[in-house]
């Protein structure tokens, strides 16, 4: 266990955690949009930096972004002072300059009391924001189908060559992880598409209710050893099925007592 | 882990109090939650089945999550899926073979049962105790 | 052959020196990349053709030798005849014949192919007689132009391999390390790094394997240092990685090549060939048991990949985007593993310190940056061109002595050193020594070794809208104050040159500025805004002009300069045609005019006026 100080308050680390870990067990709302559980952190929004410093730098401070950065004994931690205030308002501002419409900045940014952009509006700007959680969730889960493509500011989240990517299953997590909505998909009952990929859903045989794609399916089967039946019934489906399977049991076991 | 969850299907009536137990204990801002647990038909007259999570030995909700957000809980010994980690990929719905990982359509989260981080609403309410949750005497240690 | 113990090697060393100095009489060609685009490899060719034909009594071909950049490139071809040192300067072809007659065949010098020094008016015929290279100190180019760049011979008979045997025999990793930090020793890459302090983490790390790692990405425009040194002195490169190898415990490296330099490749490729082939490179070196490997890795045209944690990415084959460094890469770097990461003048000056001593690296420089550096000396100085100063040679020395100052004696503007991360500086600093610190104290830096000079004709807006604009389009794009904030800086500054700017812009731009370098991730956006900060400094009335007055003082700035014909114009009519947009009236005999409307301010019509008639206002 580590002893740091945040905002003032002496508090218990352990010794691999991340600040940004700490300070959100605090309570402190630190916004942090790059970031999500399901992934390592990446750095790139920057609005997660904290000021710190140490007793020994003689009011020395440093600036670092608390998503990456481990606890470390005697460490003092200020989350919201002037400067990183001023610096979390340029990010949301220049952010709003790229994605004037998503409602996800716009929140954050009239949080931080920037109600429209102070810079030249991007011109090919869009809803993405360029958190890269959709592509690091995608090489978490397995696939690493789609990735940002691009240098600078023409970077976008793309699948190889823009084609329908090879390794995609269709599970959804990039769109579902994706703050702004950006990606879109359609899902019709029978047919899903996402990155102009078509899979075909999988329905429970008894109530035709859609499960996950085929393909996801046959990936869960090959490489984690779900068996391939357990995919034929939906989970309404498959909790009647418990239920009639446990009731025969009690029956036959309150039949032994008799 | 020093309890177990017991589930005795020929006390149960059907009254439905677990799933209401279940789905006000996990009320979120202020709307009652979608329940874990379901009393369905045993199949033969007035025999009523609790359907909830099992917490498998081998679970397969666990091996079809791709990002490990479903892991053992040493001290309840349940299968916990962080929410947080999370990403609504569906896989641990369509792979339980007991249908207990649901989806909350309303709040847009996969759910499953946590035996309430060690004091499950619904034992604690049933009228018959149908349900149980009673501590073992050794404390049994389960596989991840 | 094979040289598998230390005595080999001194045996081949003594025999290559031997021959080296019966072979006293020799041609150097140089064959750096800016001589060969000028036509050095015709002037070999001929060499080559012409003495077969004519035999030269105690003369074979094989004394002609192509070698590294000499680094006079404003002066190219060149052709310099050993031992005497005769210095010839603009060589063609035809002159070869004339050469091989009249210098080799007679030791006669050629006159009209000697440098002329702009400064006297006068010849110089040898070349440690020219100011060029004699206020120079060439310890890290120590060998270019004194050796054929790609033959492991040359670079054993002038003492190559001595310090890695030094090391293998005679020294613990411990005692190079501390003998690298007494030295002095800073990271030639720009940062600045202690050299042996990086070295002496990376071996305290109980972590395997490690790796060593050359950064020959040198992507600064206008930097050509490193790029000279892999083409000139390859094995100079490898022997230090070789050292720096057996001193924190590594069996394999990796020589990181940026795409734009195929030469480089080719002649690195080469020494480890030869390396591998003469059993410098393998396993159980000189018989001793280390064992190390060298590998090249390729870049594909990313300036962001000379940064330290973007490289490893690159190295590994992922995308090349910069991590947080919190955890250093001497601890987590290529592959998750302890790796040291020095530049290629790093690498080449550390065969010379093990063999000379630290005490004596120490002894050059100052106290705070010790020994040399190299630098490219470009833009508006007479003589242009790769050198190298002891640290704490003035700027003005630099520029006035070495540099022989501004082409046609125009004022001085500013200087800019340290590539796009850098900054330029004003007359009124002149003065100041060049060595890590000072530099960075006053608002420059001095980086990896860019420096441009500039006179009263460059636009410092219009150079901060370039650098920027290089940084916007270098920037890797992975966190928001460098992607989107050097964008909207330089959509600032571009529009203070269109003359569409207000001063409430520049106020935003130097609180844009903050955010950048306060907020960015790694060192390229840290140091992004760093073109429009230094200009700033001390250039802010320029700026104003520009917004106040709608001005560009130095007549660059297309939207806010007028081409006028002024009453010199004596109606050649020579700019008429010149003019591609028929903006230019004017019969023979009378005042040319100029239309506004129609003139987009190419500078056609300026360039062919032969009577000063044009003025750029």
């Amino acid at each position: 266990m580590v002893s740091l100080t945040i905002n003032g308050k002496l508090v218990q680390a352990k010794e691999d955690e991340m600040l940004l870990a700490v300070i959100q067990r605090m309570g402190i709302d630190v916004p942090a949009t790059c970031h999500h559980k399901a992934v390592e952190p990446f750095g790139a929004c920057r609005l997660c930096t904290v000021e710190i410093t140490r007793p020994e730098w003689d009011g020395w401070t440093k600036h670092v972004t608390s998503c990456l950065y481990p606890v470390e004994e005697g460490l003092v931690v200020s989350t919201h002072t002037p400067q990183v205030i001023e610096l979390r308002k340029t990010i949301l501002d220049l952010q709003l300059a790229r994605s004037p419409k998503a409602r996800y900045i716009q929140d954050l940014a009239a949080q931080y009391g920037i109600m429209r952009t102070s810079f030249e509006e991007v011109p090919d700007g869009n809803d993405c924001i360029l958190c890269a959680l959709c592509t690091r969730v995608c090489d978490e889960m397995g696939f690493r189908a789609i990735s940002t493509v691009n240098r600078g500011h023409g970077k976008e989240v793309a699948p190889p060559l823009h084609e329908a990517p090879p390794d995609c299953v269709g599970c959804l997590a990039c769109a579902q992880i994706c703050p702004t909505n950006f990606i879109k998909y359609t899902d019709n009952g029978d047919i899903r598409t996402i990155w102009d990929k078509t899979f075909e859903m999988l329905k429970c045989e008894q109530t035709g209710q859609p499960t996950i794609t085929r393909a996801f399916a046959e990936y869960l089967t090959k490489h984690r050893g779900i068996p391939e039946n357990y995919f034929k019934l939906g989970d309404l489906k498959h909790r009647h099925e418990t239920a009639a399977t446990m009731g025969r049991v009690a029956l036959w076991e309150r039949q032994e007592k008799v | 882990m020093r309890a177990r969850f017991y589930v005795n299907p020929i006390l149960c009536t059907g009254c439905r109090t677990c799933e209401l137990a279940c789905s006000f204990t996990h009320s979120i801002g202020g709307k009652p939650g979608r329940s874990r647990i379901y009393p369905l038909p045993g199949g033969a007259p007035d025999l009523w089945v609790p359907v909830t999570c099992l917490q498998c030995d081998d679970p397969a909700c666990a091996k079809s999550c791709l990002v490990n957000a479903i892991t053992r809980n040493a001290e309840t010994g349940a299968m916990d899926l962080d929410q947080e980690k999370c990403v609504r990929c569906m896989a641990c719905i369509a792979a339980c073979p007991f249908g207990c990982s649901l989806f909350d359509s309303f709040h847009n989260l996969v759910i499953k049962c946590d035996l309430c981080v060690g004091d499950p609403a619904c034992a604690h309410f049933c009228p018959t105790k149908a349900l149980r949750y009673e501590p073992v005497a050794v404390p049994v240690k389960r596989s991840a | 052959m094979s040289i598998t113990t230390p005595q080999q090697l001194e045996k081949l060393h003594r025999e290559c020196r031997a021959k080296r100095e019966r072979d006293k009489k020799r041609v150097i060609v140089c064959c750096g990349t800016g001589c060969l685009a000028n036509g050095a490899a015709e002037i070999v060719e001929a060499f080559h053709k012409t003495l077969k034909e004519r035999k030269i009594e105690g003369f074979s071909v094989e004394a002609v030798k192509e070698t590294g950049c000499h680094g006079f490139c404003e002066q190219g071809p060149l052709v310099v005849i050993e031992p005497h040192g005769t210095f010839y300067t603009h060589v063609k072809p035809k002159d070869v014949a004339n050469i091989i007659d009249k210098s080799i065949a007679d030791n006669q010098v050629i006159e009209t192919l000697l440098y002329t020094d702009p400064v006297t008016n006068t010849k110089i015929e040898r070349y440690p007689d020219v100011p060029f290279f004699s206020h120079q100190q060439r310890i890290a180019l120590r060998n270019l132009g004194k050796i054929a760049a790609n033959d492991i011979r040359e670079y054993i008979a002038v003492g190559g391999y001595q310090a890695l045997a030094k090391v293998l025999t005679s020294m613990k990793p411990d005692q190079i390390i501390q003998e690298m930090t007494d030295s002095g020793l800073r990271g030639r890459g720009g940062a600045g790094f202690l050299t042996g302090k990086k070295w002496r983490t990376c071996a305290s790390i109980k972590d395997e394997p490690r790796y060593v790692i050359c950064n020959g990405d040198e992507g600064d425009p206008g930097a050509f240092m490193d790029r000279s040194i892999m083409e000139g002195d390859p094995h100079s490169v490898l022997e230090g990685m070789m050292i720096c190898a057996f001193a924190v415990g590594s069996n394999q490296g990796y020589i990181y090549v940026r795409e734009e330099y195929p030469l480089a490749v080719i002649h690195l490729q080469k020494a480890i060939n030869d390396c591998e082939r003469e059993g410098l490179l393998g396993d159980n070196i000189l018989g001793t048991g280390f064992s190390f490997r060298i590998r090249i890795a390729r870049g594909a045209g990313a300036f962001v990949c000379g940064e330290s944690s973007a490289l490893m990415k690159s190295v590994a084959g992922e995308i090349g985007e910069p991590r947080a460094k919190y955890v250093r890469s001497v601890v987590k770097g290529l592959f998750d593993k302890p790796t040291v990461l020095n530049n290629v003048e790093t690498f080449a000056n550390v065969p010379i310190i093990i063999v000379k001593g630290a005490d004596w690296y120490k002894s050059i420089g100052v106290p705070t940056s010790t020994g040399t550096k190299a630098f490219s000396l470009v833009g508006k100085v007479k003589n242009t061109g790769l050198i190298e100063i002891p640290m704490g040679m003035t700027l003005r020395e630099i520029i006035y002595d070495i540099g022989g100052g501004i082409i046609n004696d125009r004022p001085f503007k500013a200087v800019q050193t340290g590539g796009p991360s850098g900054g330029c500086l004003p007359e009124s600093k002149l003065d100041l020594p060049v060595d890590f610190d000072t530099l960075t104290k006053a608002g420059s830096m001095m980086g990896s070794g860019g420096m441009i000079v500039m006179d009263d004709r460059t636009c410092i807006v219009d150079l901060a809208k370039y650098f920027l604009n290089f940084l916007v389009s270098e920037s890797c794009g992975k966190c928001v104050p460098c992607r989107e904030g050097l964008y909207q800086l330089h959509r600032i500054v571009t529009r203070i040159t269109e003359g569409k700017a207000t001063e409430a812009d520049l106020a935003k731009a130097e609180k844009l500025s903050d955010a950048i370098v306060l907020g960015s991730l790694c060192g390229l956006g840290q140091s992004g805004a760093n073109p429009f900060l230094s200009t700033i400094k001390y250039f802010r009335d320029e700026y104003l002009t520009h917004i106040r007055e709608k001005r560009c003082p130095a007549g660059v700035c297309k939207a806010l300069i007028r081409y006028e014909i002024n009453d010199k114009c004596t109606g050649c009519v020579a700019c008429v045609p010149a003019c591609a947009y028929d903006s230019i009236t004017g019969e023979k005999k009378k005042l040319h005019v100029i239309h506004q409307d129609k003139c987009t301010k190419c500078g056609a019509c300026y360039a062919v006026c032969t009577y000063d008639a044009i003025d750029v206002i």
